[in-house]
Parts: structure tokens; C-alpha cells; sequence
């Protein structure tokens, strides 16, 4: 009997025990566990050691060379007291103990990843970084492969294919663990892909459904009952907005940020552009190409969808984040996304059914004058539309790379109520000729270059007010802005510039309160977090690249044979900058 | 140093089958009109002697609309797409600028065109017909290379 009731205590014991355990692995309310920080993708931080008043104290505590020369996109992760970083190609991924002098390694992961990916990848070498969950650091691989990796010992523990590297798709986006599905999606725009996003198992990596972005009801997995665009009607929307099969090459790239609401139970994400890129290839509006799709993460279901762009003929996918918060639209609170488009217009949207709320153009748009607001569709300027039956259209504004690019993610602060912004004024060219696809080869049709707008300053950073779609302040930068932005809670935000200074701005006023030149021009996304010693710290990756590698004045700095001009548009920019990644930790 | 392929031109015996004039073909009787001997100019020899040339067959040197056909198969395959309109370079590497990763004789570039490079070089060999790619080397290598000023200067 004593010994029975010794054992029912021992087990009880373990039961007890058990749960501690898993606890264990949630993550603190000082630590950055995913890209986004959180699943509305505020990049909001409660800490608030950080002030307008101190902020000019802020100094390097800390650096680290990553070896690579490729575009430093993404972002650290900080999880119980160690920093994890993955590089752009080969994607090494280095875990740091913050708990020590130095912040020596735990340990480093490096994955065989295919070589292929560096030409196969539009737009460098990217990776915008991993995503932590139930003990593991998962992350995509550049040649189509997503890893869990146990976040204590650097093991791998899966490793699954989910992309075909031949067919041109690359994998540089950041997954989304969300409960016990990873979501990823491949980027190959330029390459005819068929888009897509995969749920995989987060124990196994299994992939447990296949949504297309395009193509009939069935691959897009839009089932009657369940899927409801606000302002399209009908079925097959996928397929009947293209001509014939044209959809099969028609591109549709997951390339940015997911985000989640789990109240509805619905992920938000980003669908790149069409392709190809000659927009006669492929009359009718290319659904759901420049889009943002919600469905549910259990099983992929597509419940609605909007085409901001529909025949987008000017590249501007709409992988940018949504942000999802709610905000006061017409005296009513709503539960809203807040979306930075690439064809320079800022959507607030309602994100339980998809309909628009306000558009307003945050720089300076001519493809378009409005957004019909009755029907969601631009109304759009005749003399700007593209194709190769138009020859050389000039001057369109802004230009394939965005009024605010998907890779530098915006983010909100409650305490302001705006959104904080890294944004580009340029115009385009853009010359369209007739091309055909031929696999594992680009699909793009297309001569465009850039050029400054009337502005002389090619980027700005800007806070903005999406409840009324109206700017409360503006940084003028001289090169466009290219990184992600961190709001906190001590009513201070962070940004970079492409000649390498890391600022801190007062997030009220817009004063700059302080800057550092970090080395290399900045494409990555500051993060802030608890250290050990309970102070707080930010963090940003240095390293320009992505598609600004040309402007650091060498196409690759460790290949003597491909020495280029730089750009001429931002010809000065090379005097300021080189290519190279370095991690930067900050403190007071 | 301007680097030079070795070239060397011959009478060709007669027309032949376009399939039989795989590169490194030693078979003389399969010359159209051009043997192009790779000399290995820009390797480093073991023991300081360089491996016995390869001779490989330019099956179009003799049409002298080879570098015309090349700007359009150029664009047809979608080079453009990488190297840029003019090959002056994007995501891929620039071809116009007289600075090679592989190699720059006409026999280098003929090999990185049909049997691609690891860093996402497709290999054409598989959908291009010798001839078209020696047209295609005839395109790239009727390009201005410009001079090599190795210093940039803001002064």
C-alpha cells in the first residue's frame, strides 16, 4: 500500500513536472521569438528603457562578422538568452549565448545548401530570417528546403524539400509557425513559377496541404461555403482571370511576412507579381497575383481574397506585411489590416471580410489616381498602363521596387497610434517585349530603369496615420530607405539607411535622436530585447545587398570579375558603403 | 594582359550533322570550318605544363550573321533575363566588361553556355544545337568590352 501510494505521488510528480517543462519553452516578454515579433506583425516592443530623453547614449555593446557578403535581410531571433542569426546563402545559422562575455557561440548549424539558389534567386542571396517554436529555430533554406532545428543543441531535426529549384523556385521568406503548422512560401516571380504556400507539420515537417496562389478553385483550395471575396463574384477566379493556361507559368511568389489573427483563425500574407512581366502576355486581371490572401493555417482554406494590383503591369507585388490591429475608421472601432502596398498606396481593410476601408497614396503614385473605394479596383491613368504593345512608357511612379518595398516591414506603435515607414520616391521606365518561358530560365520581358522623383531625396522615413491616411511626420533620407522599422513602447523608433547609419527617431516629433554608421548599408530589420542583466538591447544587421547590391558600387566585392558602375541614379552611394554582414548589438 | 583564344581556322572537308560536333570533338572529319583549340591560358599548370589543348569545332564561324542570330537567341532564351539587355550585366554576371569568372575564349564561354556553371548557370546544351550556341558566343564575343579602369574615384 505505502509503495503503491509512493509511486501515485512520483507520478503525480511527473505529471507536474512535465508541463514546467514545456512552459519552459514559451518564450518571455523580453525576447523576439518571431519575425514580426508577434503574430499581428506590429515589430512592437514593450521595452521602454530606451527613451527620447537617453536615446543618445545608445553604443555598440557588441559586433560579429557573418562571413557573407550577400544582402542582410531579416532579423534576429532572441529566445531564452540566446541570439540566433541565419545569413543570407549558405544559410548558416549561429546561436549566441547572451549569458556570457563576449556572446560566444553555443553552436552553429550549417546546412548543404545548393549553389544553384545564388543564380536561381531574383534578387541576391537574401534570407529574411527564422521563426521559433516549441524549442526548434525553423527556417528556409535558399534552394527550396525548410529546417527545424532543436533551438538547445543545434541538431537538426527535419529537413524537407519544398520547392523545385529547377522550376525556379527559391525559398528566402520567413516562416510562420502557427500552433503546430509552419507556413512557407517560395519566391520565383521572375521565373514562371506556379505560386504557392505549403503547411507543413511542425513535429514531422510533413507538408500537410498545398495552396496555389493562382489556378482553378481546386489547387487554390477556394471551397464553395467557405471562400468569399468581398467584391468579386463567381468561382474559378484563379483561372478565368487569365487567358488559357497561362496561369500554369503565371508567377504569384511568396516572398514577405505572414501575419495572424488567431481570433479568426486566419493568416495573412502577401502574393507577389505576375509574371511575366510584358502584361500583354496575359490579359485579365491575374488573380490572386498582387494580392493578399487569408486563409485558415489547420488545412489552407481560402476564406477571402483582394487584388490590390489586378493586371499588374508595373512588378509591384503585394508581398508586403499586413498589420493587424484595431483602429477607430468613421468613429467605429474595426478590427483592420493595415497593408503598405508597392503601388504606393497605404489600404486600411477591414480583415474579417476583406473590404477596403480607406486607400491613400504615402508617396507619389501616377499609375493611379484613387482607389475606388465601391469597388476595390484602381482607377487607373491610360498613359501609364505597360506592355509591349505600348513600347516605352516613362515616368511611372513609384517604381518596381515599391513606394515602400516588401523586404523593409513597417511597424505600429499603440502608444502613437501610427505606423512607421521606410519608403522610396523614384520613378520608372518601363519597356515590355514579348518573351516565352523556358524552365529554370527568367520570365520577364522587361527593360525598366529607375530614376529620382521630383524629389530629391530618394527615400524618406515617415510616420503615418492609417485611420485617416495622412503623413504625422517625415525623415527625409538622400538614398531611397530599404530597412524594416522597431517601435517601443519608450516612444522610440529605429531605422537604417542604405549608407549605413542606424538611427534612433523620436516616434512622436520625428527627431532623430541619435545615429551610428554600422559598416555596411542597412536592408535588415532592427529587433530590441531583454538581455540577461535585464536591460534592454537593440540589435540590426548591417550588410547591403538584396536588390540594392548594385548600388553598393560592386556587383559582388569577392569576384574581381564582375566590376560594374555603380547605378547612375545613386552613383554617390558607393562612397559610403560596402557589401558585408555584421550583427550590431546596441545599449545605453 | 588581354587574354586571346587561340584560334584557328580551317577549311572545313564538308557539312556535317549538327549532333556529332559535341565539344572537345577530336574527329577532324566533323569540322564545318573552324577548329578553336581552349588553351587553358588563365589555369594554373601542376608541375608547370599545360594539359594538351582541346580542339573543339565552331560549327558557325562560318556564317557571318552568327553574332546577329546570337543577340536574338540572346534575348529568345531569356539570357537578358540574368546578364542583362546587352549582357552588361544583373543578377547575372556582366559579359561586356572583359573580366571572366570561367574563362573567356570562345571554347570557355561555348562550355559555360551548354553545360551551365554551379552558381545557377543553366546548362543550354540541352535545348540549344551546337551551332546555336557557337552563334550565341559569336554575340558575346562582338561585344565592346570596355577599358579596364580598376580604380573608381570620387575626388
Amino acid at each position: 500500500m505505502r509503495r503503491s501510494a509512493a509511486a501515485l505521488a512520483l507520478s503525480i510528480a511527473c505529471a507536474f513536472v512535465a508541463p514546467r517543462a514545456a512552459a519552459q519553452t514559451a518564450a518571455a516578454p523580453g525576447d523576439w521569438t518571431m519575425p514580426s515579433k508577434d503574430f499581428a506583425a506590429t515589430r512592437y516592443s514593450e521595452l521602454s528603457q530606451i527613451t527620447p530623453a537617453n536615446a543618445k547614449n545608445l553604443h555598440p555593446v557588441w559586433t560579429f562578422s557573418t562571413g557573407t557578403l550577400g544582402g542582410h535581410e531579416g532579423q534576429p531571433l532572441v529566445v531564452h538568452n540566446t541570439m540566433y542569426v541565419v545569413t543570407p546563402y549558405p544559410n548558416v545559422l549561429y546561436a549566441f549565448d547572451l549569458t556570457k562575455e563576449g556572446y560566444p557561440l553555443k553552436w552553429k548549424y550549417r546546412p548543404n545548401v545548393d549553389p544553384n539558389s545564388i543564380g536561381i534567386a531574383c534578387c541576391d542571396v537574401v534570407n529574411r530570417g527564422a521563426v521559433y517554436a516549441g524549442g526548434k529555430i525553423v527556417y528556409n533554406l535558399l534552394d527550396g528546403h525548410t529546417v527545424a532545428v532543436d533551438a538547445a543543441s543545434g541538431k537538426e531535426l527535419w529537413m524537407t524539400k519544398i520547392a523545385d529549384l529547377a522550376a525556379g523556385e527559391t525559398t528566402p521568406m520567413a516562416p510562420l509557425i502557427v500552433k503546430d503548422r509552419v507556413l512557407v512560401g517560395a519566391s520565383g516571380g521572375e521565373f514562371g513559377i506556379l505560386g504557392w504556400v505549403k503547411g507543413l507539420d511542425l513535429a514531422t515537417g510533413k507538408v500537410v496541404w498545398t495552396a496555389t496562389n493562382i489556378g482553378p478553385d481546386s489547387l487554390v483550395l477556394a471551397k464553395a461555403g467557405t471562400f468569399k471575396a468581398f467584391y468579386d463574384k463567381g468561382a474559378q477566379l484563379g483561372q478565368t482571370t487569365w487567358p488559357a493556361d497561362t496561369w500554369k507559368h503565371g508567377g504569384a511568389p511568396v516572398w514577405g511576412w505572414m501575419s495572424y489573427d488567431p481570433e479568426l483563425d486566419l493568416v495573412y500574407y502577401g502574393v507577389g507579381n505576375p509574371g511575366p512581366y510584358n502584361a500583354d502576355q496575359r490579359m485579365g486581371d491575374n488573380k490572386w497575383t498582387a494580392s493578399v490572401l487569408a486563409r485558415h493555417p489547420g488545412d489552407g482554406s481560402l476564406v477571402w481574397a483582394y487584388q490590390f494590383t489586378p493586371h499588374d503591369s508595373w512588378d509591384f507585388d503585394a508581398a508586403a506585411e499586413m498589420i493587424l490591429v484595431d483602429l477607430k475608421i468613421g468613429g467605429k472601432m474595426r478590427k483592420t489590416l493595415v497593408h503598405f502596398d508597392k503601388n504606393g498606396f497605404e489600404y486600411t481593410m477591414d480583415r474579417a471580410t476583406g473590404e477596403v476601408l480607406l486607400a491613400e497614396p504615402y508617396v507619389k503614385v501616377n499609375w493611379a489616381s484613387k482607389i475606388d473605394l465601391a469597388t476595390g479596383r484602381p482607377v487607373l491613368t491610360d498613359s501609364k498602363q505597360t506592355g509591349a504593345s505600348r513600347g516605352n512608357v516613362k515616368d511611372i511612379c513609384p517604381t518596381l521596387e515599391g513606394g515602400k518595398s516588401p523586404a523593409s516591414p513597417v511597424a505600429y506603435s499603440p502608444r502613437t497610434g501610427l505606423f512607421y515607414a521606410s519608403t522610396n520616391s523614384m520613378c520608372m521606365d518601363y519597356e515590355a517585349v514579348q518573351t516565352a518561358h523556358l524552365k529554370g530560365t527568367p520570365f520577364m520581358g522587361i527593360n525598366s530603369p529607375y530614376h529620382a522623383g521630383t524629389d530629391p531625396n530618394m527615400g524618406a522615413f515617415i510616420a503615418w496615420d492609417a485611420t485617416t491616411g495622412k503623413r504625422a511626420w517625415t525623415i527625409k533620407e538622400p538614398f531611397p530607405v530599404w530597412s524594416g522599422s522597431l517601435a517601443t513602447r519608450g516612444d522610440v523608433v529605429f531605422y537604417g539607411t542604405l549608407d549605413g547609419w542606424f538611427k534612433a527617431a523620436n516616434a512622436k516629433s520625428g527627431e532623430v535622436l541619435w545615429k551610428f554608421k554600422v559598416g555596411s548599408g542597412v536592408v535588415g530589420d532592427p529587433i530590441t530585447y531583454t538581455g540577461a542583466d535585464g536591460k534592454q538591447y537593440v540589435a540590426i544587421y548591417a550588410g547591403i545587398g538584396g536588390d540594392w547590391l548594385l548600388l553598393s558600387g560592386d556587383y559582388k566585392s569577392d569576384d574581381p570579375a564582375d566590376v560594374r558602375d555603380p547605378a547612375d541614379f545613386a552613383r554617390n552611394l558607393a562612397r559610403h558603403t560596402s557589401q558585408g554582414g555584421i550583427v550590431w548589438i546596441f545599449a545605453l | 594582359m588581354i587574354r586571346l583564344g587561340i584560334v584557328i581556322l580551317v577549311l572545313a572537308a564538308g557539312a556535317c550533322r549538327e549532333e556529332t560536333e559535341v565539344p572537345a570533338a577530336t574527329n577532324a572529319t566533323g569540322a564545318e570550318n573552324a577548329i578553336v583549340i581552349a588553351p587553358h591560358d588563365d589555369r594554373i599548370f601542376a608541375g608547370g605544363i599545360a594539359p594538351p589543348a582541346e580542339k573543339v569545332v565552331n560549327s558557325a564561324a562560318r556564317d557571318a550573321k552568327a553574332a546577329d542570330v546570337g543577340a536574338t537567341l540572346f534575348t529568345g532564351m531569356n539570357c537578358d533575363g540574368c546578364h542583362g539587355g546587352g549582357a552588361v550585366g544583373a543578377v547575372g554576371p556582366s559579359l561586356t566588361d572583359g573580366r571572366w569568372r570561367y574563362g573567356g575564349a570562345d571554347a570557355d564561354i561555348y562550355r559555360s553556355i551548354a553545360e551551365g556553371r554551379p552558381k545557377g548557370m543553366p546548362a543550354f546544351g540541352g535545348v540549344l544545337q551546337p551551332a546555336m550556341i557557337w552563334r550565341l558566343v559569336a554575340y558575346i564575343k562582338s561585344l565592346p568590352a570596355p577599358k579596364d579602369v580598376p580604380t573608381e574615384s570620387w575626388q
